[in-house]
């Protein structure tokens, strides 16, 4: 079967909040999924690196926050332009059932892949049925 | 020769917003110069020149290296590639916001390139394809020979 294709989104920028460094940002289209151990959630910020990345949780909320590096700009002229650059931000309320100090971070092309592992009592528990 | 409206080198010590300017400049410029009837297509593309290359990015985040193709010919510079799903095997969605699928762009190079010198660098997300200009088409200083 083939793949689709893939359709082009514009990139959503970050309103509403001032932020300390100047310029616009940009808020990542991400995936949550749910599996029965923990959430997941996938997040696309193309041209940030582990180093740059910052992943926080304050309060019940989870900051994911990216920079993007310049360095690969350096020399070039603009000749033809359909996108922009900068930093990806994006604020999840989570819930409880998250146990936040197994939290893990990974990131591999541009991808910022997070395990969310839910706390013992949040997981689904088979209640065994006896006989009479 | 190549025929480009070169705006300023970017300087990344200006800044981001300095280079988020430059670049929207940048979107007033004519896609017809490259073959493009504009913007529309996945994955949206930049092109940049510096003096020894024309440079042209885009941003394909998680998608395999293997799975790219960029194949120059004669003038057309063509990337495609595929980017799988997100794994769901055990799992249930909450978001679905990340698109997949196969993509395929192409541009076609000003005059002066060397398209078969071209070189593909892939490194977080971005893939960068560097098209050489041609030994002739580089400026030149003429000496001067006095009489």
């Amino acid at each position: 079967m083939t793949p689709q294709e893939m359709t082009l989104r514009e990139k959503q920028e970050l309103g509403g909040e001032e932020r300390t460094r100047p310029g616009r940002a940009y808020v990542p289209y991400i995936d949550i999924a749910e599996s029965q151990d923990a959430l997941w959630l996938w997040a696309d910020m193309p041209g940030v690196d582990e180093q740059s990345m910052d992943v926080r949780l304050d309060n019940g909320v989870l900051t994911i926050e990216g920079h993007v590096t310049l360095k690969e700009y350096e020399n070039l002229s603009p000749v033809y332009t359909e996108y922009n650059v900068g930093d990806f931000v994006r604020r999840l309320a989570l819930s409880d059932d998250i146990d936040t100090e197994r939290i893990k971070a990974k990131m591999a092309n541009g991808v910022l892949e997070l395990e969310l592992p839910k706390t013992e009592r949040a997981k689904p528990r088979q209640i065994p049925v006896t006989g009479a | 020769m190549a025929r480009f409206r070169l705006s300023n080198s970017l300087d990344p010590m200006a800044g981001l917003l300095a280079l988020q300017h430059e670049l929207e400049r940048a979107f007033e410029n004519p896609p017809v110069n490259f073959g493009l009837s504009g913007r529309g297509v996945f994955p949206p593309l930049n092109v940049f020149a510096d003096k020894d290359d024309l440079v042209v990015r885009v941003e394909v985040p998680g998608v395999s290296p293997d799975s790219l193709k960029i194949e120059t010919h004669g003038r057309t510079l063509t990337i495609s590639g595929v980017r799988e799903s997100t794994p769901s095997a055990s799992a249930s969605f909450h978001r679905r916001e990340r698109d997949a699928g196969q993509f395929a762009r192409s541009i076609q190079l000003p005059e002066g390139l060397d398209g078969s010198a071209a070189q593909a660098s892939y490194q977080h997300g971005i893939l960068t394809v560097r098209v050489p200009k041609k030994e002739e088409a580089k400026p030149r200083q003429i000496t001067v020979q006095a009489a």
